[in-house]
């Protein structure tokens, strides 16, 4: 699996620092898993942080603080209920989301189908899945916030060029694009969505209020 | 690790608005101070080896009001900030023999580890406040908390060190400013005394310099 596309590296210095949104953490994060390049250079941003963390002005800690914490430390580590994990033979999930609660597979047009991924609600950005058939070609959409794409499996091709599994494409109000599918299987990616999407077109607007996109 | 990073001193919260020149003070690491430098992963491991409870509080009042600094210059409350630091330091008592010197340095090591909780809080709260507006998912039990999706560590913590010593130190200190203590560019450039606009692009290439070097290295 050969990368060509990255995100940009004030999102991955956002990622290393904590500071995305969820849905974008987690895309940002299952394209990082894969790769050894962008893993390093978050790897390089903590390493900054770690710096940060020694040169940082201490801030005055409670006084039982310790003792508090070595108590807590004693105290059996609490058992938190395993969450109800997407099954291992669910094919469309990568390992990388199996901690997460996957939505029941909706088709939103001939040849579209998404799953949502549900997150604890502390951003504004939806997640989800999203398949495509081979040789489709996406609806012509413009955004009116950010929309962070990976791919997980087969391919497709907007004018940024060609995106295949392990890709990462960033597309903004700037981005009107159409993006078609290759032909060597089913698309899937993982997305992040901020803002609206408008689909142009009258399909466009007959799916959109149906998929909240 | 870092030679060259001047020290900001300069309490954001309370005097915010108020722009304040700061002296580009350079720390060189040497001139740190007559005394030994501790070894932290030893430490450590000490704590990995054997719950040696004297190494785990030099580790703790070392890092847990350091934690705390930080927390509160990225916009924690002091609340907040106070949970982040202790929790913090009991996952690094119980995830001591995860930590592996040759992928991360010990301070890197914890600040990923308080990121990590800083993110589950926000998120915790943030199903707490759903959950009590009662909109939807009552019953449900609680997810997991996924802030901490694994990334492949290569053996090139001491490459990487390399490569970010290769910044400049206005570079590593925008970066620091920017992405880690989470200030917004006008105050970065109010605080350095810069205009916006270069504020911005010191940013982009100091970024784009980071990348160059470790694509060089790789």
């Amino acid at each position: 699996m050969t990368i060509s596309h990255h995100p940009p590296e004030d999102l991955l210095a956002d990622f290393a620092a904590g500071k995305l949104e969820e849905a974008h953490h987690l895309v940002v994060g299952v394209h990082v898993s894969g790769c050894a390049r962008c893993a390093r250079f978050v790897q390089a941003i903590e390493q900054l942080a770690g710096a940060a963390l020694e040169e940082v002005e201490p801030a005055a800690i409670a006084p039982d603080a310790f003792d508090r914490v070595m108590s807590r430390i004693h105290e059996a580590p609490k058992q938190i209920a395993a969450p109800p994990l997407a099954s291992a033979t669910d094919d469309d999930v990568p390992p990388a989301l199996r901690k997460y609660r996957i939505g029941k597979r909706r088709r939103v047009a001939p040849g579209l189908s998404l799953r949502p991924i549900e997150l604890s609600g502390s951003g504004t950005a939806r997640a989800f899945l999203l398949r495509s058939a081979p040789g489709s070609r996406m609806l012509e959409h413009t955004h009116t916030g950010t929309e962070l794409t990976l791919v997980l499996e087969g391919s497709f091709s907007h004018e940024g060029g060609r995106f295949g599994p392990g890709d990462f494409d960033y597309g903004d109000d700037e981005v009107d694009h159409r993006p078609i599918v290759g032909d060597e299987g089913p698309c899937l990616c993982l997305v992040a969505m901020t803002g609206d999407l408008r689909m142009n077109g009258f399909l466009g607007r007959l799916i959109g209020p149906f998929v909240r996109l | 690790m870092i030679a060259a990073i001047p020290a900001l001193k300069m309490p954001i919260r309370a005097e915010a608005g108020l722009p304040r020149r700061v002296p580009a003070r350079l720390s060189i690491g040497a001139s740190k101070g007559p005394k030994a430098k501790v070894d932290w992963a030893d430490l450590i491991g000490r704590v990995a080896a054997n719950g040696d409870r004297e190494a785990f509080k030099r580790l703790f009042e070392h890092f847990a009001p350091r934690i705390k600094g930080l927390m509160l210059k990225a916009g924690c409350s002091s609340d907040e900030a106070e949970e982040i630091a202790q929790s913090t330091l009991i996952a690094v008592w119980r995830k001591a023999h995860q930590f592996d010197p040759a992928t991360a340095g010990a301070p890197a090591w914890i600040f990923t580890i308080a990121r990590n909780l800083r993110i589950d809080l926000f998120r915790r709260r943030a199903r707490t406040d759903r959950l009590q507006a009662g909109s939807e998912l009552p019953d449900e039990p609680d997810q997991a908390e996924p802030a901490d999706i694994l990334i492949s560590r290569g053996q090139d913590a001491a490459r990487i060190a390399l490569a970010i010593r290769q910044l400049s130190a206005e570079q590593s200190m925008v970066v620091r400013l920017s992405f880690i203590e989470e200030r917004p560019h006008p105050e970065i450039a109010s605080a350095l005394g810069i205009p916006l606009g270069t504020v911005k692009s010191r940013i982009r290439l100091a970024m784009n310099r980071l990348r160059d070097i470790l694509d060089e290295e790789a």
